[in-house]
């Protein structure tokens, strides 16, 4: 019991990634354990690596040099060959990810995206598929709009159906890019409560967010992440209320700041 | 000069039969066209260069002479290459499908590229096998793109169908040009056989604009 406790989900060793064949370096080194049932908030300046690290970890971009293990289970590594990286594709499958423009497919409507990923992936039947995807519209406030398509949808509906989508495959980490950036500021409550809703059950998550309230409210823990290194990890009201390190301090004070 | 149409209805027989012809190579065109024409378009943004090469060669080679060309080509030529004797219709049908399917090509490709990357992170994200979203989800996003521009494309194969009767094709130009020879009466049926093809064209080109409206709609494109 004690061994299982302390196994961590995600494990991180030295990530290095860069884009345009070496010449822009993005992760430089990036070692992170996740412990199951934390729910991780990444912060950090505009072009640190953030959404590059989650993309990474979504299986979406190669890797320079480095390892990622899922669960105990070796999930990215950079091959033996340069520029070759290696990804499991079954613990891809169990990570799911929103991102900040809702990538829904346009030409299906709510249920279609919901129900697509597990009939096709999984061979669920489409009735049990539908059913699961009802029920979960309606425990976030979507059950009218199931036959409606993406177009009619507004930003925060999207975001949730596009959450939605992702738990009909369900997820042992759910992965959230800004998905409250692109929205009118009056909406983004309704998706950071589903998300809380998500949250209260436990369910694991990375979450790069510029909205400190927020990242305050869902972070069991807060790492600050620049210049593609993480600067500092820790609970988020020592990093986000009391920072140890100085590049801390001062992103901190600059997003206070502008959020008042 | 005096004009007398009523000599056409003693060819009503033999121009019906030309417009069935005509149709029929035109459908049958536009159907195997289409599809061609998607999967080179497919094969054009391949990461394979040799897939690539030859797919963008074969466009270039058709969009770059004329029709006409290609069809005396396939009718007179690839009979003799290929050692077998090609019925004229399937002779027409082949000419037709490779020009049709170098023009979508061009239209599936464009609407191939108009699907944003986040299409396909999202794909990845749900673990879609790659089959599933060529099926799923870029080709039915492709295709509902491509459609005002497919109906044209189909607008204009099928005027440009007209072109087999110099290969000796019974269509409805062919059937149209020997009743004008026989009659002396180039004037009432050449009038009647270009109205014919524009009845049929014309509200397929107004569709275009209607079908785009609502597309454009539904996909918030
Ligand atoms: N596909 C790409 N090709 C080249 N460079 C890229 C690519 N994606 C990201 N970059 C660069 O990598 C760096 C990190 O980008 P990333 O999107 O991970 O930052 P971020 O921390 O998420 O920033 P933001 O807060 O603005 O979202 C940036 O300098 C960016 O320009
Ligand atoms: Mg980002």
């Amino acid at each position: 019991m004690a061994m299982s406790f302390s196994l961590p989900l995600v494990k991180m060793q030295a990530l290095h990634k860069s884009y345009a064949d070496g010449a822009i370096q993005v992760l430089k080194g990036i070692d992170i354990e996740m412990k199951p049932g934390e729910r991780v908030v990444v912060i950090g300046p505009s072009g640190g690596g953030k959404s590059t690290l989650l993309r990474v970890m979504m299986g979406l971009e190669k890797i320079d040099s480095g390892s990622v293990t899922f669960d105990g289970k070796p999930y990215i590594s950079s091959g033996v060959k340069e520029s070759k990286t290696v990804i499991d594709m079954s613990v891809r499958r169990s990570i799911g990810m929103v991102f900040q423009h809702y990538t829904l497919f346009p030409h299906l409507n709510v249920l279609q995206n919901l129900t697509l990923a597990p009939c096709k992936v999984r061979g669920e039947a489409k009735a049990k598929a539908q059913d699961r995807a009802q029920t979960l519209l309606e425990r976030f406030g979507l059950g009218a709009k199931a036959k409606a398509y993406p177009a009619q949808l507004s930003g925060g509906q999207k975001q949730r159906v596009a959450i939605a989508r992702a738990l009909m495959l369900d997820p042992k980490l759910m992965l959230f890019d800004e998905v409250t950036s692109a929205l009118d500021p009056e909406l983004v409550g309704e998706v950071e409560q589903v998300i809380l809703q998500l949250a209260a059950q436990n369910m694991p998550m990375m979450i790069v967010t510029h909205d400190m309230w927020f990242a305050r409210n869902i972070a069991s823990r807060v790492i600050f992440c620049a210049g593609g290194v993480v600067v500092e990890d820790g609970p988020p009201e020592q990093v986000l209320g009391s920072p140890k390190e100085e590049r801390t301090k001062e992103f901190i004070d600059r997003v206070f700041h502008i959020n008042q | 000069m005096e004009l007398d149409f009523s000599i056409l209805s003693k060819f009503q027989y033999a121009l019906r039969l030309g417009l069935w012809t005509t149709l029929k190579l035109t459908v049958i065109c536009i159907v195997l066209g289409c599809a061609l024409g998607f999967a080179v378009g497919l094969a054009r943004t391949s990461r394979n260069i040799a897939v690539r090469a030859v797919s963008s060669a074969y466009v270039e080679f058709f969009r770059g002479t004329p029709v006409l060309v290609q069809l005396f080509w396939i009718f007179f030529c690839l009979p003799l290459m290929l050692g077998v004797e090609l019925s004229n219709f399937t002779s027409g049908v082949v000419a037709l499908t490779l020009y049709m399917g170098a023009i979508t090509s061009e239209t599936f490709r464009a609407s191939l590229k108009s699907i944003g990357p986040e299409q396909f992170d999202a794909c990845v994200a749900l673990g879609l096998p790659r089959n599933v979203q060529v099926i799923n989800v870029v080709l039915p996003q492709a295709v509902l793109r491509a459609i005002p521009t497919l109906l044209s494309n189909c607008v204009s194969l099928f005027k440009e169908s007209a072109l087999v009767s110099a290969v000796g094709m019974a269509d409805l130009m062919f059937v149209g040009q020997n009743i004008s020879n026989n009659t002396a009466r180039p004037v009432e049926v050449l009038t009647v056989v270009a109205l014919i093809y524009f009845v049929i064209a014309f509200p397929l080109t107004r569709a275009v604009s209607v079908i785009e409206a609502r597309i454009l709609r539904k996909l918030a494109i």
